[in-house]
């Protein structure tokens, strides 16, 4: 009877004890529900396919789905569910799902899982032959089981998928042999078959940073470019360029900037990279170095040799933050969010002369609660603000002709 | 009578069981306003607030360094405050302050999917970058330590507290 009454209270006093953890540690959620559906989306990431449709691949309620729209994001058909279960998606800031819809109208898409308690990641990816109805078995990009983020994927002209990640499996032999190894490495490999298998992953840099995002983009046919941050000399973590000789030959490294941010830390605030028909690589980036702090726009006519200097973005009080860059025919667009205590908003500058003067900021869209990356996407014609928001769901917006 | 007498030997061993275990006390939710009732409830006295995450690298390797800080300053208030990212984790939070020996400290976890807002209240320039540490000394004067904090420096600035005092 005693051991009876002893039992039960404790059982009770467990029960209590966690409703009450739960109670002083509430979920705080960025997500505005818990289901696979969009409206519960924290990152969402467009592409227009080669007839005009939006695709749209998110990650909501631990699941990664993928819809269409062809009327500009007002409807999206019936979501195709990518993953089978419940997966522990990688959340950081800087992280999304990747996708690419080539001129056959083949999908391929890449996003990162958090594959053990330890946060590491691993680089999960699938493809659609089907219009986006069924996507195959999801697959690593490498059977590598060292931690891999902040992929990055692109096409070629040819319809080769290019793929670039941070990759930490030399921090391994580094650390058996003694060695310092700061960060994380750049890796790469392509897919001639439209992202169902990827060529071995080859390194293209060690020593970068390791929890920021990447920008990738075409510079020519067979010559990706990627924009990182990196560790230079003395754990300065600027950014660099580099342009590969092909899709298997890494390029140099060449300095966005020395903006001189000397920091033993994670800013998860990575940058952004487009390049013009004109071969102009248009810059955006974070940095809070002794040389600059806050936002910053350049651009390289030389495939990144020289970059212009860089040119602020935002208003500092307003906490500018997330820069996104993008070449069309119509201009050079940029957005960033800016937050004024209350409300964060979208604002947006366009360059009509391939990145010499651009015109002045202006708000686009704003937003009373959490929200995903501001992100441009293009259809050949018009160039859209495409932006999940907490409050107002998903977002895509035409950048008006006129500033 | 007979029911009530395994009530109270239960509860009575639950008290003594936690008093025994020391059990740690629990995260608390960082939200909106948080921000001024510690630096309210720490005024006049020195004060090292640390922002950090479970899945910052940095800060793995800082955290016991701080733990053992803690332990050596009983002068100093540390604060810890899980800045990570939504969603936070307070199993895996609690776990790593745990292990790095700062259970007993007073320790923070971001309760609020609205990180833009809660970083703002505390530094409107601060982008998110962890680890970070502010010293706050009595005089109200801060120190704003963006990355990983030497020790010798945290060493040096408790020093001039006690002396200040």
């Amino acid at each position: 009877m005693i051991r009876t009454g002893v039992l039960a209270i404790l059982a009770l006093a467990c029960v209590q004890g966690e409703a009450h953890a739960q109670m002083r540690a509430p979920h705080a959620s960025e997500a505005a529900c818990e289901e696979p559906a969009l409206r519960c989306a924290t990152k969402a990431t467009p592409a227009f396919g080669p007839d005009g449709t939006l695709w749209l691949v998110w990650m909501a309620g631990g699941q990664v789905s993928v819809a269409s729209s062809l009327d500009e994001g007002r409807s999206f058909s019936t979501p195709t569910q990518v993953t089978t279960k419940r997966l522990n998606l990688d959340w950081g800031p800087d992280a999304r799902p990747k996708i690419a819809v080539d001129l056959k109208g083949g999908i391929a898409l890449a996003f990162s899982i958090f594959r053990d308690e330890a946060f590491n990641g691993q680089v999960l990816t699938t493809r659609s032959t089907d219009g986006g109805k069924s996507f195959a078995e999801l697959k690593p990009i490498t059977a590598s089981n060292e931690s891999q983020r902040f992929e990055a994927l692109a096409l070629d002209e040819d319809g080769t998928v290019f793929a670039a990640w941070l990759d930490k499996r030399n921090r391994v032999p580094a650390k058996e042999a003694g060695r310092k190894y700061e960060g994380a490495a750049l890796f790469f490999a392509s897919s001639r078959d439209g992202g169902a298998t990827y060529a071995e992953a080859q390194l293209a840099r060690d020593g970068t940073c390791e929890c920021c995002r990447l920008g990738l983009a075409f510079a020519a046919p067979g010559r990706p470019v990627v924009i990182f941050r990196n560790i230079f000399a003395g754990g300065v973590r600027d950014h660099a360029v580099m342009t590969f000789t092909d899709v298997a030959t890494s390029g140099e490294v060449r300095r966005v900037s020395t903006d001189d941010w000397q920091i033993n830390a994670c800013p998860h605030h990575g940058p952004s990279l487009t390049v013009a028909p004109s071969g102009t690589y248009h810059v955006a980036w974070y940095t809070n170095g002794k040389a600059r702090k806050g936002l910053f726009y350049a651009h390289s006519r030389d495939e990144g040799r020289t970059f212009s200097a860089p040119m602020p973005l935002g208003q500092p009080g307003r906490n500018p933050t997330r820069p996104f860059v993008l070449a069309s025919p119509a201009g050079t667009v940029m957005v960033w969010k800016e937050f004024d205590g209350e409300k964060t908003s979208v604002q947006m500058t366009i360059s009509r002369d391939d990145g010499e003067t651009w015109s002045p900021p202006r708000t686009i869209s704003s937003t009373s609660d959490t929200s995903d990356h501001p992100l441009l996407v293009a259809n050949g014609r018009q160039v859209y603000l495409s932006w999940m928001t907490k409050a107002d769901g998903y977002r895509l917006t035409a950048i008006e002709d006129q500033p | 009578m007979r029911r009530r007498f395994p009530a109270i030997l239960g509860l009575a061993i639950l008290i003594g069981s936690a008093a025994a275990l020391g059990a740690p006390p629990a995260l608390k939710p960082f939200e909106r306003g948080t921000w001024q009732s510690v630096l309210k409830g720490h005024a006049g006295r020195p004060m090292l607030v640390h922002f950090w995450g479970v899945t910052c690298g940095p800060c793995k390797v800082e955290l016991p360094l701080l733990g053992q800080f803690a332990k050596d300053h009983p002068e100093i208030d540390v604060v810890t405050i899980s800045a990570d990212l939504v969603p936070n984790l307070p199993a895996a939070t609690q776990s790593m302050l745990d292990k790095a020996g700062l259970s007993s400290t007073e320790n923070f976890i971001f309760s609020d999917g609205f990180v833009e807002r809660l970083r703002f209240e505390i530094d409107p320039a601060w982008q998110g970058d962890i680890p970070r540490t502010m010293l706050f000394s009595r005089d109200g004067t801060v120190t704003t330590i963006e990355g990983s904090a030497e020790i010798p420096d945290l060493e040096k600035w408790s020093a001039q507290q006690l002396s200040k005092h």
